[in-house]
């Protein structure tokens, strides 16, 4: 066994960022594919104020973050039906949770470090409660996910057509929305609400720039995730570095790496 | 205004219909058939019920007035055997997605789960049939970025052709080409009605669609007309629609409307 999975933190982190990077990863793959990369990370970040507000009320911040995330989810789905025209209302709910979350932050400072913990996630952290919890959510988000696959993948690469065809386009986006949400929530802890793009936005934008099938991007996008997750956890352990900061660096260069080449063609 | 009935039942058979949005009525008092294999040219000015239509052929909008059957049923019934090609597709410039992969993504998509092998293999041969019927084979593996238009416009049709439906809809499929690309759309979809396919091409340009369309429908301040292109490209129709004096004027085999008041951009 290698030295650094002799130790359970280490173990445990594994296990759970293998977990969140597979689920969230390949449904970051369709947040990228309808251009919901805002949503999500809004979705992310709304967590904190769900986190700190169950602080202030005495209970598990956990089941806070899953409320206001779930619940931004479902009004996210219901002001804004168009996909290109919803970034308005994510952004005033995004707002109005952030504002929570800071008079919240103000209102019981003494618990505010659990709170302020979900901004940056604390994968060192994770314990067997914890990595249960991640199994059964990850394995529920993405047996969703496949059951919703095909409808949905009509409806992110021709909504017209999709609801011409009598897809309940509206209902796709709103279970594709708490799909989201529960990934968000369950993964946020582990790697933090602002960092959530490392894992929901960037192997999919890299993969999806090289990639021109869904089921081999899909493919893609959860090995870059691995790899770049589990890369960065590596990197923290020997450079005593923040895993977070490491995996979101990862996820920045592969997302760099993949565009750069278009870039550069193009001028 | 109502049509003959024709020997073979209508693919479409509308009796004093009337449909719109909200409280006001786009149009009212419309009768027409439209039989298996036609092409109809649908044209009107902006705001006329051209899109309107559509959605009471497709079922999204209940009639307020009269009834509408499609392949002798209601048309939420017979939704899946309607394609509907919308006016043109909106990707990102990096997108990698390939023509073939965009195509397939209709196939079967009321389906849920994930597709399996033997799913997977009929939708492989659908696609290089739908493209090979509108002449898009080559842009089976051309990322859709780099595609032009009418090649665009072209997956859009070999797209709504997956399912094997029998009536098509296109949404203004000409407004964002050039003239040779609209010979080429015009083309492909006069070849699907060789094929028993009903289409419906909406159009504010009657002109290149002339020597395809068997039959024009007609519509403008909330009435409708139909009949063949001498019948409802002439002075006395297109006047008795707009209530005012129309003249049309024939030129080189295309034709001209003007008015007093601008009525439309026919020609």
């Amino acid at each position: 066994m290698p030295e650094f999975l002799q130790f359970a933190f280490m173990r445990n982190a594994f296990v759970a960022t293998t977990l969140i990077a597979l689920m969230g990863s390949l449904v970051g793959y369709f947040v990228v594919l309808r251009r919901q990369a805002f949503a999500s990370h809004a979705l992310s970040n709304i967590g904190f104020a769900g986190a700190a507000g169950a602080s202030l009320a005495g209970v598990d911040p956990m089941l806070g973050l899953l409320l206001f995330v779930m619940g931004a989810a479902l009004v996210m789905a219901w002001t804004g039906r168009d996909l290109g025209e919803r970034d308005v209302s994510v952004g005033m709910i995004l707002m109005f949770s952030l504002g929570l979350g800071a008079l919240f932050v103000n209102l019981y400072s003494a618990n505010a470090n659990a709170a302020i913990g979900i901004l940056f996630g604390s994968v060192f952290g994770i314990d067997a409660g914890q990595i249960r919890w991640i199994a059964i959510t990850s394995a529920g988000v993405l047996i969703g996910l496949g059951a919703i696959f095909r409808p949905l993948r009509f409806a992110s690469l021709n909504p017209q057509a999709a609801r011409a065809q009598g897809i309940p386009v509206a209902t796709l986006d709103t279970l594709f929305l708490l799909l989201v949400g529960a990934a968000a929530a369950i993964a946020v802890p582990v790697i933090g609400s602002l960092l959530s793009f490392a894992i929901f936005v960037g192997p999919a934008a890299a993969a999806q720039a090289w990639c021109g099938r869904v089921g081999l991007g899909m493919g893609l996008t959860a090995l870059l995730a691995l790899l770049e997750s589990l890369g960065g956890l590596l990197l923290s352990y020997y450079a005593n570095l923040p895993a977070s900061s490491c995996i979101a660096a990862l996820s920045f260069g592969l997302y760099a790496v993949s565009r750069l080449p278009i870039r550069a063609l193009r001028a | 205004m109502a049509e003959a009935a024709s020997a073979s039942p209508a693919t479409i058979e509308a009796r004093g219909l009337a449909a719109g949005k909200g409280a006001a009525l786009a149009f009212k008092h419309v009768s027409f058939q439209i039989a298996p294999g036609s092409f109809t040219a649908l044209v009107g000015p902006n705001g006329a019920g051209k899109t309107t239509l559509f959605e009471a052929i497709l079922g999204l909008i209940p009639p307020r007035h009269g009834e509408i059957q499609v392949l002798g049923e209601t048309p939420r019934r017979m939704r899946r055997q309607v394609a509907y090609v919308p006016q043109a597709l909106a990707l990102a410039h990096d997108d990698a997605l390939i023509g073939r992969e965009f195509v397939s993504a209709a196939f079967q998509a009321h389906r849920l789960g994930l597709p399996l092998p033997d799913a997977r293999r009929r939708a492989r041969a659908a696609v290089e049939a739908a493209l090979e019927t509108v002449g898009a084979s080559d842009l089976a593996s051309r990322r859709l970025s780099t595609l032009s238009g009418g090649q665009r416009q072209r997956l859009l049709i070999a797209q709504a052709l997956v399912n094997r439906p029998r009536l098509v809809l296109l949404d203004e499929p000409l407004s964002q080409l050039d003239p040779a690309a609209r010979d080429w759309i015009v083309a492909v979809a006069a070849d699907l009605t060789q094929r028993g396919i009903a289409v419906i091409f909406s159009t504010h340009d009657i002109n290149p669609v002339l020597r395809v369309c068997d039959r024009v429908l007609y519509l403008a301040q909330g009435r409708g007309r139909i009949g063949s292109v001498d019948e409802i490209i002439c002075d006395e129709t297109l006047s008795e629609l707009y209530v005012t004096p129309v003249r049309v004027i024939r030129d080189g085999g295309r034709r001209f409307v003007f008015a007093d008041a601008p009525v439309s951009d026919v020609g």
